[in-house]
């Protein structure tokens, strides 16, 4: 093959691929476009009815008792649907990226109803991705509901978000060790402890902590109050002193003893492979969170979602889901049962928090400002944590 | 005596470090498997051994309904895709190695262009793909990406196999009247099998071991990795190592027989795929 | 040659080429789309606005993790080829059963799935473990020291993660190696090692190249090992490709981002191709004459 022939052959196929690719943009330049929704009060209302046939829920993994005399197992017997719960949700965000291109076209990837925290449910709310409840639907759940729950700030009259487990986030400590000295946020930070400590890449959990160390008021976090929680963290992860931000993996680390203490959910006990740890509220004080069952737009069979909900929300269920799973029940009248089956767990400060553990906490909050606004703290921290 | 110890060193240092090289690639083996032993309460791993050894979750092996379904279907993905990506790229990889055409250059670009990328944009972007043709997210969706992500590498292992390969095997077959077909049946393949062995075996790994791609394409089907990742963050149930290392096992069973098979097939058909190439003549 | 001669390639070439046509190159337009858009998912959506500033914004913001990436990779890619030259030669050295029954050590640590496999390393490595004990001990590491979390520990699980890759190819161009060849260069008066620099090294070059390619790509776009292994200052591309697309859904930053990396890929590879020699690769001079 000479010389000039080669080049033009090059050449030639140079230019095809441009076209094609041109093309291509063309094509779907015309057919993509904005991806957002009918958000708020124009989102669908699920419709209700007798439910029958299959239904498919996602939640996070451990979130509900297992087994053959399950929850699920015994929502199928007595609903006679036959249900695919998947435990594919481990981290927020990630599982709402993965959805956002499919709600954004109005389609739900087969699921009728999935777990979030409330903060998401309401961004996916507002975004036009869920469909409004019908209460009338839901008659055990608000029967049954804890009255400091049946309205919450962030959906009022509780449009789209039926609570489904709750908790704390404060510190763990290993007991044995030196972290056993650790009782405050600022404790953490000692340089003592340099890169035996971890922190939440859950943002709303470690930032509003962080704050309340620096003095911010919590009912009214400022737009300067992040900024400079953001900064603050920023030195210190740059200065070694956090070894890693994890999302549950800082219970590996904890059995492992790779550190003394860690930003943690009051619920993981079961997940730390040794006895000597214990959960402190920080001084400064501590975050509560709930998460929320919702149902996204182009559901299949909304009637069984409902179905769901109503089921969960009857005591003697609720009671096996609170014994197994150990966090925050949102159902009244479930302490009575478990004192009888199972008084560790009734008597459990952290299952069933008395006022004095709740007080000084406060609930995780967004950052303040437009979603733009938010989307520029959000990317601050990001950096922070994505070294 | 010192320096007859030293030369048998010298003579076996090669196997010694091979021995030595195996022996880390299996040390995470092992690692799972002794921690398939291990008691835990709640059945969740928490890699510390305090809580003693167990057989119970081999007892138990397989009581997680949620682990089979996963490990079953990628199972199944795994076959399917290892079939059509071998037989698609060791196509490709005949025609790339031995015939000159227009287009050559541009289809080599095209297989190097999927390994390339990164798995987290060919995921993300054939799931704008599927949405936007309305394709139903499920298994077909994850075999399409699996296929697509193993034609490339089946390519490369069995191409530079073809590369220098003698072909003066083939042109005596010829000379001895067998036909393209005959000669590619008894020459031909039977002296590539090894490659395409490899890379078939490659393929089916990169399908097994798929977690990236498989996230974003698999709607509500949850493969083993999927599921892994799912519960990783929150407790690892220990039929994991479990089923890991009877997946191990089986492996070595399989390959162990495919062995066994091979040989005999191979003196039967008087063909054994020799370390040197027999040609007499000049070489290539 | 005939016409029916000419077609034969392209028939061989059409299902693979097509598959990777529709459910590559196409899904890669949309992706390019994406990159020259602007806009955020909560003020109106993306829309296409041939945003070229894409790329040198997303190429300052994460240079760091650029070159980070590079350096991780390329190291493992090192030690994977020094690891495994030596094994693969081993290998083809043994004769049937053994060299099969070695080959599967080699490819079954993979039937484990990838993220177990690089948990099992995590707990192998962790802090009050033998392993970082002995490093101790040799003072390879200071007393307070781990291996977790650090860049140590993320290029070890690199290197792990990856050595079949660079196995394999190497394997196979060693096993049909013309041990004749070697022969007649010890006729010649040439010792073992030159034996081995000037005509085995040479001749198992195509593996070398299959391999080096196969193994660095990957690990340049890896993130499930930073992310498992590695602690706050060991994030490569891969983790900030994955933190844009899902944690903080700046779509276009996302693709432009991975655009670039394809790009530098690509780049390294053509060039590695070149001095490596595209011949041994493509095999074109001597297969053309078909």
């Amino acid at each position: 093959m000479s010389n000039g022939s080669e080049r033009t052959l090059t050449n030639r196929w140079r230019w095809l691929v441009a076209a094609a690719a041109a093309a291509i943009a063309a094509v779907t330049f015309t057919a993509c476009g904005s991806s957002g929704g009918n958000g708020g009060s124009e989102a669908p209302v699920a419709k209700g009815g007798k439910p029958t046939g299959e239904v498919t829920i996602s939640n996070w993994p451990g979130y509900i008792d297992p087994g053959p005399n399950g929850t699920v197992a015994e929502f199928e017997k007595a609903s006679g649907l036959d249900v695919n719960y998947i435990e594919d949700i481990n981290d927020n965000l990630q599982f709402f990226g993965k959805l956002q291109p499919l709600l954004a076209s109005g389609n739900s990837g087969g699921r009728s109803l999935f777990v979030v925290t409330d903060w998401l449910a309401k961004q996916m709310f507002d975004l036009g991705y869920l469909e409004r409840l019908n209460h009338a639907d839901l008659k055990t759940v608000f029967d049954n509901i804890t009255p400091a729950l049946r309205d919450d700030p962030a959906d009022p009259g509780r449009q789209f978000s039926i609570p489904w487990q709750g908790g704390l986030t404060g510190i763990w400590v290993i007991t044995s060790g030196p972290g056993n000295e650790i009782h405050s946020m600022r404790d953490l930070f000692d340089p003592k402890y340099k890169g035996k400590v971890e922190l939440l890449t859950e943002m709303r959990d470690t930032v509003p902590l962080v704050m309340q160390m620096q003095g911010a008021d919590p009912k009214n976090f400022t737009k300067e109050d992040w900024e400079k929680a953001i900064e603050f963290l920023k030195k210190e992860t740059d200065s070694g002193q956090i070894r890693r931000y994890t999302g549950n993996e800082y219970t590996e680390d904890l059995t492992a003893g790779n550190i003394v203490a860690a930003l943690g959910w009051s619920g993981d006990r079961s997940l730390i492979g040794r006895k000597d740890v214990e959960w402190r509220s920080p001084t400064e004080g501590c975050d509560t969170f709930f998460d929320q069952m919702v149902i996204p737009v182009g559901a299949p069979n909304t009637a069984a979602a409902y179905a769901f909900m109503n089921f969960v929300y009857r005591p003697e269920v609720q009671a096996d889901i609170a014994d197994y799973v150990n966090y925050v029940t949102p159902v009244a009248g479930v302490k009575p049962i478990l004192e009888k089956k199972d008084p560790a767990v009734a008597h459990n400060p952290l299952v069933f928090p008395p006022p004095s553990l709740l007080a000084p906490c406060s609930a995780d909050p967004n950052p303040p400002g437009s979603p733009d606004e938010q989307q520029k703290v959000t990317e601050e921290f990001q950096n922070v944590i994505t070294g | 005596m010192a320096s007859s110890a030293w030369s048998w060193l010298k003579r076996n240092a090669l196997r010694i470090y091979a021995a030595l090289a195996v022996l880390y690639l299996l040390v995470p083996i092992a690692v799972i498997a002794v921690f398939s032993f291990a008691e835990t309460p709640r059945d969740r791993l928490d890699f510390s051994l305090s809580g003693g050894f167990t057989l119970e979750y081999w007892q138990h092996a397989f009581s997680n309904q949620e682990l089979n379904d996963a490990l079953t279907t990628s199972l199944k993905l795994a076959l399917l895709a290892t079939i059509a990506s071998t037989a698609i790229g060791t196509l490709m990889a005949l025609a790339l190695v031995r015939y000159d055409f227009f287009g050559r250059r541009a289809s080599n670009l095209l297989i190097i262009l999927p390994m390339a990328t990164p798995e987290i944009v060919m995921g993300a972007s054939l799931l704008s793909l599927f949405i936007f043709y309305s394709a139903p997210l499920g298994f077909n969706t994850l075999l399409i990406a699996h296929i697509m992500f193993s034609i490339s590498f089946v390519v490369v292992v069995v191409r530079s196999r073809l590369i220098g390969f003698d072909r003066s095997l083939e042109e005596a077959a010829r000379d001895l009247g067998a036909t393209p077909v005959q000669t590619f049946r008894y020459v031909t393949f039977p002296l590539l099998a090894p490659a395409i062995m490899a890379a078939a075996l490659l393929a089916f790994a990169l399908s097994i071991d798929d977690f990236v791609i498989s996230n974003f394409n698999s709607g509500t089907t949850v493969t083993f990795p999927l599921y892994v990742y799912g519960v990783a963050l929150r407790g690892i149930p220990v039929q994991v190592n479990v089923l890991a290392t009877m997946l191990f096992m089986a492996t070595t069973v399989a390959i162990v027989f495919v062995i066994l098979q091979q040989r005999r097939g191979e003196r039967m058909a008087g063909v054994l795929p020799a370390p040197e190439p027999l040609a007499e003549g000049s070489p290539a | 040659m005939t016409i029916r001669r000419r077609l034969i390639p392209y028939w061989l070439l059409a299902p693979g080429a097509l598959w990777l046509l529709v459910f590559f190159v196409i899904p890669m337009g949309f992706m390019a789309e994406q990159a020259l858009q602007s806009g955020s998912l909560f003020t109106g959506g993306f829309h296409f606005t041939w945003q070229w500033s894409n790329f040198p914004d997303s190429l300052s913001g994460n240079n760091e993790q650029i070159v980070r990436s590079f350096y991780y990779a390329g190291t493992a890619t090192v030690l994977a080829l020094l690891i495994s030259y030596p094994l693969a030669y081993a290998i083809a050295q043994q004769s049937g059963r053994w060299r099969l029954l070695l080959l599967f050590a080699v490819i079954a640590p993979f039937f484990t799935t990838y993220l177990i496999r690089t948990i099992a390393w995590k707990t192998i490595l962790y802090d009050s473990g033998p392993v970082v004990g002995v490093f101790k001990t040799l003072h390879l590491i200071p007393q307070d020291g781990r291996l977790l979390a650090t860049s140590t520990a993320v290029i070890a699980g690199l290197t792990y993660n990856f050595l079949p890759f660079m196995i394999l190819p190497i394997y196979a161009s060693i096993e049909r190696l013309d041990m004749r060849l070697i022969e007649a260069a010890k006729d010649l008066y040439a010792s073992s090692t030159q034996a081995f620099l000037r005509v085995t090294l040479p001749m198992t070059a195509p593996g070398i190249v299959a391999g080096v390619l196969l193994t660095f790509i990957p690990a340049f776009g890896d993130y499930v090992n930073a992310t498992i292994l590695g602690g706050t200052h060991q994030a490569m591309i891969g983790n900030k490709i994955q933190s844009l697309f899902l944690v903080e859904r700046d779509y276009p930053e996302a693709a432009a981002l991975s655009f670039l990396m394809m790009a530098v890929i690509l780049v390294m590879v053509l060039v590695y191709l070149r001095l490596a020699g595209t011949e041994a690769f493509m095999g074109e001079e001597e297969e053309a004459r078909a």
